[in-house]
């Protein structure tokens, strides 16, 4: 791991325990006078939404005034989702019904590029709806370093996903599609990116200054997008992550994961040829690049991959004197 | 409307408030429902607490009580001061349940339920405990007296009740009156503590054990014999006596005869002289097993509990029964074995009180009906507010 690599590391990556004073974070926002506005976005969530609008406007606006506005952004949910988030106090809105002269497009991504409109705080929490084990420090340890940083511009949420332990060693890393077709294309093409320890979390807050001028993937590129267009711009220092442990969620089959990786490959493959990286594609990395736990501390490991080839057989002189031979 | 005593004027202005109290309360019940479910989350087994009696203590801190602290054996407590301080009301519920801590404790929020392991015994009656001073603020209501709020451990199965006993044994202040705080189910009313003995009847084969015996066969036969032996203990009907036969193990697979097995029992009993004499017929019933069969049969008593209880006619009961007769519950009578009986064996009035229906009570599919639950909570504040007004000296 390199110096800078692990300076960042140190200085960017935080857990949540650490902002466990909401009471401090609610003055310190107040004293740089920020808003902050938090966004779920939602399509068919009837079983987890209740209980994300409870915990979260409970403990967030009305114990601790944290958040300044709280909404649920829907993509046209057939089930109950938006009769159970009002029930609980909810603002809810179509993304249809926001900015309606620009369309309607159905996707996860539409739905925060239209809360950026309708939302007015200075900083954006986005928390994905299928949350089982939900708890306010999904939001707080995401906008917390964005309230004491001021050069942070964009918060990553990364879980604790127990696989194999031994020895106090775990590997830490994001589910399937960001171990095998991520991690490995940041790898290739964006290695300071591999820093991110869970680049395709749904749950990351950033300032209205830099949502407001990236596009925005209206599916499932959205997450890897943002990581690249802002990388373009500021560079790896204004992005921070933060440990918020355990995520319960639903499992996604092989097959949907399939098709999310389609759509991420798209948006990357689209910044590949915007930064001018697939008409002159650089020397390629060869260094592999994950991440290790031991003892609360994460690390870097780089593993050399080279894929060296071998020419057809047919052209190997020793195959063709074989050949000749027999 | 059910006679009431000599504070009848003060109840009266009590009950008549308990329409606008619902009201208001429906308002704030995002309030408990949020700690019902930031505490029902934590897995709590009975002796592995600590980690919902830390958010309970933290949350007595948070909302502004004194002296929060864990004691000895884990227990939660803090106080709401009074006006006048000069004795002081009890409010408990238990923070253990009865969900290990493999069990996903993930609870669900629909519009008129919440779905999940020990959602109604207890994280509702936990969370009303410790979101109860926050709401009497909103509700504009003071005390005279202190209010002490816990959350009590180590109260189900092996617990025995230990730490309410330990918080009871140990507590210096004058206490007026307590009243315990369940989920489940509104209307409940219990003012008397049954006279209870849990045992296990433990079973083992020894290792010289003479399979050619008449008679002899592995731990599944001996404890059936065990079973219908246990059977035949003739009970009274009067006083009310009741065996409850909860639980056997014994064997892990198909195809291996096992060696240990486990029965375990409960015996009720309005009378605590019959549990000793039906204890001592299980003891019979065990020694002779052991000797005639060639294994090793004992009972284990893992908790037990004497007879007490106020009188049906106490203002408390009466103040009580008035209460869910304005609400139009219908009161639902049971003797309590839980917290209750060290509430009263300690010297104190006491009820327990149901705060709203459930459905699968103890499966993990528990499911909290939201509804009633307002109501649950007025009948509880009204209740403490006429024991502060003096009523159980009444």
């Amino acid at each position: 791991m390199t110096g800078d690599n692990k300076k960042w590391l140190d200085q960017n990556t935080f857990h949540h325990g650490e902002f466990w004073d909401i009471l401090k974070l609610v003055k310190e926002k107040e004293k740089k006078g920020l808003k902050i506005s938090l966004c779920i976005p939602t399509l068919n969530e009837e079983k987890t939404i209740g209980k994300e609008v409870l915990i979260l406007r409970s403990e967030l606006m009305e114990r601790y005034p944290l958040i300044d506005e709280f909404a649920i952004i829907d993509s046209g949910s057939e089930d109950k989702t938006l009769e159970v988030a009002s029930s609980y106090g909810a603002d809810t809105y179509l993304a249809s019904d926001i900015l309606p002269e620009e369309g309607d497009k159905r996707g996860k991504g539409e739905n925060l590029w239209k809360a950026i409109h309708q939302l007015k705080g200075d900083i954006i929490c986005y928390v994905d709806a299928d949350i089982s084990n939900i708890h306010p420090r999904f939001v707080y340890g995401l906008v917390a370093p964005l309230i004491h940083r001021t050069e942070v511009q964009y918060v990553k949420a990364f879980y604790d996903r127990p696989l194999n332990y031994s020895s106090g060693l775990r590997s830490s890393g994001g589910g399937r599609v960001t171990e095998i077709l991520i991690r490995p294309l940041f790898s290739l093409f964006y290695p300071e990116l591999t820093n991110i320890i869970q680049p395709l979390s749904g749950e990351y807050a950033a300032r209205r200054e830099v949502l407001e001028i990236i596009p925005f993937p209206i599916g499932y590129g959205v997450e890897t997008s943002h990581l690249l267009d802002l990388y373009l711009k500021f560079g790896l220092d204004a992005f921070a992550q933060t440990d918020l442990d355990r995520r319960v969620h639903r499992n996604q089959t092989t097959n949907a994961l399939g098709k999310m990786s389609f759509g991420i490959l798209q948006t990357f493959i689209n910044r590949l040829h915007s930064q001018g990286k697939i008409d002159r594609i650089p020397d390629m990395e060869t260094f592999y690049r994950r991440f290790q736990v031991e003892d609360g501390s994460y690390n870097q490991l780089t593993q050399e991959v080279v894929e060296e080839e071998r020419r057809p057989m047919i052209e190997v002189a020793g195959y063709q004197n074989r050949a000749l031979s027999s | 409307m059910l006679e009431t005593t000599a504070k009848e004027f003060n109840l009266g202005n009590l009950l008549k408030d308990l329409p606008t109290q619902i009201d208001k309360l429906n308002e704030f019940r995002k309030l408990v429902l949020t700690d019902a479910v930031l505490l029902g989350e934590i897995p709590s087994p009975t002796f592995n607490e600590e980690d919902r009696i830390r958010l309970t203590v933290d949350r007595f801190r948070e909302n502004g009580l004194e002296d929060p602290e864990i004691d000895e054996h884990g227990n939660a407590s803090a106080i709401l001061n009074g006006t006048e301080g000069r004795s002081s009301i009890l409010v408990m519920a238990h923070a253990d349940s009865v969900f290990d801590a493999n069990t996903q404790h993930v609870l669900n929020v629909g519009p008129d339920t919440i779905t999940g392991p020990g959602i109604s015994d207890n994280a509702i009656g936990l969370a009303t405990v410790v979101a109860l001073p926050k709401l009497l603020e909103m509700l504009g209501i003071k005390f005279k007296d202190d209010l002490i709020f816990l959350a009590n451990t180590k109260s189900l199965g092996r617990g025995n009740l230990d730490g309410a006993r330990y918080f009871l044994d140990t507590m210096k202040r004058p206490i007026r009156a307590g009243v315990c705080v369940e989920g489940a189910s509104q209307g409940r009313l219990s003012y008397s503590g049954l006279g209870t003995l849990r045992g296990e009847i433990r079973l083992e084969i020894p290792g010289n054990y003479d399979w050619n015996r008449f008679g002899s066969s592995g731990a599944v036969g001996q404890l059936t014999r065990v079973v219908n032996q246990l059977l035949e203990i003739p009970l009274p009907k009067e006083p009310k006596t009741k065996m409850i036969l909860g639980g056997l193990s014994c064997g892990t697979t198909y195809n291996k005869t096992p060696k240990r097995g486990i029965l375990r029992f409960e015996i009720t009993s309005e009378e605590d002289q019959v549990i000793e004499d039906l204890r001592q017929k299980v003891d019979d019933l065990c020694e002779q097993c052991s000797l005639e069969n060639g294994t090793k049969v004992y009972l284990e008593v893992v908790a037990t509990r004497p007879n007490c209880g106020i009188p049906f006619t106490h203002p408390l009961v009466k103040a009580t029964r008035s209460i869910m007769s304005e609400l139009g519950v219908t009161p639902e009578v049971n003797p309590s074995t839980g917290d209750l009986n060290v509430l009263i064996e300690a010297g104190h009035p006491g009820v327990t009180l149901g705060l709203t229906t459930a459905e699968n009570t103890g499966e993990e599919n528990e499911s909290l009906h939201l509804e009633p639950l307002p109501a649950g909570i007025a009948q509880l504040i009204t209740l403490l507010q006429a024991i502060d007004m003096g009523l159980c000296e009444s």
